[in-house]
């Protein structure tokens, strides 16, 4: 991106958008990185208008203990360098450099960290925090030759270092990987010296942009890739398993196929954080299962479901997976060793990611297993995301027991189902993912940025469950968020209500709203709908009781409710502050 | 408008959005206050991506004026 195209980026933003309010940290003139992080953050927003605000120049611990607690920014980027730590470590300052200042620089150091992180710690909760580790070199005012580091250089760079796995520890902030940074802008062209000391801005235009989008990354993270859909043949292993049979396909360094070995390794790895995975295969679907029986696969049988082997196209194979994760084609990673298949899938399947298997390439394969990775990996890791796996699985046996078994009301009847509302949840990461990442049975679609989720759920008035669900058949997790406000003694506004299409079928949905009417005590509740591309089932859900799908915000009264609501059969258990808390 | 004036201008009106194009023409560091030294700077890099070459700060100071910075243009765009 160049300073003209920030620019216009910049400009284009709608006047009166909802504004995204970004603080930029750092001891140096921020001119560049400040253009370039409102240009990152303005494409990865169209429909907001970011600002953002300066701290103060030389002193970034400063900027950070001076943010007001009672209205903290949206987001907060720090980009830390040498300089903010010890004066001396500034081309612009005239402290000396020498043996004594080097042993002293690294307590000063020390000192700085700690203070900044202290700052850190004082942040709440609300505003999204992005930090960068120091991207310039150390100026030569060591000892040691150059291609020699010196005890103070590797004791500085450990203590940052040390300070930022501290920092990050809880995924409160987001801290740059300065191995991808290296990748994006080599350590050469980060310092343009001259304007370093004549205007105080040490970056290059590259680097400051370079810099700027991976800020923006950290802040603004695209939404997670729910599932894998892998091939078998060429792609899991190396091989046909139909030609060779299941004992001689490979992925071994003695058979020189081990990029098939790290790529079962990294879906195992995958599937561990909650990213579902699934095979679709042309193939003997005995020979398959003789396949997965090996001992030595480095991806779990377990961590795969479902498996689809047939001799039938492969985008119906894709359709069947879908359906059983019940999730959309533009949630999904299709990976295979044929561009044939990869056509034929993504012609059937609008919005799915195809991605070849370049089998001969390594180069190639190392950059694909970094783009899954990119595409797939999480911040953090939930207990929900160990079970997602496994409800899915005991969903389908849930849906098969339910169209092949008793009458709808008993089997309903007879899955022992409870339904737990915590009310506690409010600073729970799980359910603002939850609310973020829902598209069927989203009340309107709105995505929240942290600080405004904060916002609304702790206002006084502030109406907040996550629901978690378990049935004989295994638990569900957390597996729907609903938030509102109370106005007055009659009516409730709900302002984010979602549910995960896991979870559907089980009239959970109903007794959420039985559960808000009984617990507020409210006549009527108001609900900010917005219509969706994607909230088809949260629509039919709603055409139950007014009689046709909303259109726009509407009213559902206690007697609509109670007229239309069916039987329910769940165990209700209800959690309160106290008791969350233990 | 010969077509470096023009694209000087266009470079003033990504820097400065708010400058009426009619002002452009007769624009100094002494009539806009939005034009300070960040500006000058921006400016500077603009007109690095508009016109294809590396600019020096040394020669910021003394471009204060749309005047002053179209005939620093001809020059360098002679040379080149």
């Amino acid at each position: 991106m160049t300073i003209t195209e920030a620019l216009r980026i910049t400009q284009r933003a709608p006047r009166d958008a909802r504004p995204l309010a970004v603080t930029l940290a750092c001891g140096f003139t921020p001119l560049h990185v400040q253009t370039f992080l409102a240009a990152h953050l303005q494409k990865a927003l169209p429909d907001r208008k970011v600002t953002i605000a300066l701290g103060l120049y030389g002193s970034l611990a400063a900027t950070l203990e001076s943010l007001p607690d009672a209205a903290p920014p949206d987001a907060l980027a720090i980009a830390l360098e040498w300089p903010d730590l010890d004066p001396r470590l500034d081309y612009r300052s005239a402290g000396s450099w020498g043996l004594a200042a080097a042993s002293d620089i690294v307590s000063s150091a020390r000192v700085m960290l700690d203070r900044i992180a202290a700052a850190l710690a004082r942040i709440p909760s609300g505003p999204r925090v992005a930090l960068s580790l120091p991207t310039l070199a150390l100026p030569p005012l060591f000892h040691t030759p150059g291609w020699q580091a010196s005890e103070p250089e590797l004791a500085l760079q450990s203590a940052v270092f040390q300070f930022a796995a501290d920092v990050a520890r809880g995924g409160r902030i987001a801290v740059i990987n300065p191995q991808r940074l290296a990748e994006a802008s080599s350590a050469a062209a980060r310092h343009d010296l001259k304007s370093d000391l004549y205007i105080g801005l040490p970056f290059t235009t590259e680097h400051a942009d370079k810099l700027a989008s991976q800020l923006a990354l950290a802040l603004v993270p695209p939404s997670p890739k729910k599932g894998i859909i892998s091939d078998l043949d060429d792609t899991l292993w190396d091989g046909i398993v139909g030609e060779v049979g299941p004992d001689a396909v490979t992925w071994d360094l003695t058979s020189h196929s081990h990029q098939h070995g790290l790529y079962q390794k990294l879906l195992g790895s995958l599937a561990d954080a909650g990213t579902l995975i699934g095979i679709a295969s042309k193939n003997d679907p005995a020979v398959v299962a003789k396949a997965f029986e090996r001992k030595d696969l480095l991806l779990r049988p377990q961590q795969v479901f479902p498996i689809e082997v047939h001799w039938n196209a492969k985008s119906g194979s894709v359709a069947r997976i879908l359906e059983t994760w019940n999730i959309a084609a533009d949630s999904v990673i299709f990976v295979d060793d044929s561009p044939m298949e990869l056509a034929e899938v993504a012609a059937a399947h609008p919005g799915i990611e195809c991605v070849l298997f370049p089998k001969n390439d390594h180069k190639a394969f190392l950059a694909m297993l970094w783009h899954l990775r990119d595409r797939c990996g999480k911040e953090r890791v939930s207990k929900d995301d160990a079970l997602r796996l496994e409800s899915i699985r005991q969903g389908a046996a849930f849906r098969e027991q339910a169209s092949a078994g008793a009458a709808p009301e008993t089997f309903l009847q007879q899955i022992g189902a409870s339904v737990t509302f915590d009310f506690s949840a409010a600073g729970e990461p799980r359910v603002l993912e939850l609310v973020n990442k829902t598209n069927q049975f989203n009340l309107n679609g709105r995505r929240y940025a942290q600080a405004d989720w904060q916002k609304l759920v702790s206002d006084e008035s502030a109406v907040l469950a996550a629901v978690r669900y378990e049935d004989k058949f295994g638990p569900l997790g957390t597996i729907a968020a609903v938030a509102g406000q109370l106005n007055g003694a009659k009516t409730l506004a709900i302002e984010a209500w979602v549910m995960s299409c896991r979870a559907f079928a089980r009239r959970i949905e109903h007794q959420t709203l039985k559960m808000l009417f009984d617990t507020t005590g409210v006549s009527a509740i108001e609900f900010r709908f917005t219509p969706t591309e994607k909230n088809g089932p949260l629509r039919e859900f709603f055409a139950t009781f007014l009689g046709e799908e909303p259109q726009s915000e509407f009213r559902l009264t206690r007697q609509q409710f109670e007229a239309k609501c069916p039987p329910l059969y769940h165990e209700v258990r209800e959690m309160r502050r106290a008791e969350a808390h233990g | 408008m010969d077509e470096t004036r023009q694209r000087l201008t266009n470079c003033f009106q990504t820097v400065f959005p708010d400058l009426p194009e009619a002002e452009i023409a007769t624009a100094s560091t002494s009539t806009i206050s939005a034009w300070d030294s960040v500006a000058a700077i921006t400016l500077m890099n603009v007109m690095e991506d508009e016109f294809g070459f590396e600019m020096d700060l040394d020669d910021l100071a003394d471009l204060d004026s749309f005047d002053k910075i179209y005939s620093y243009l001809q020059k360098r765009l002679q040379v080149a």
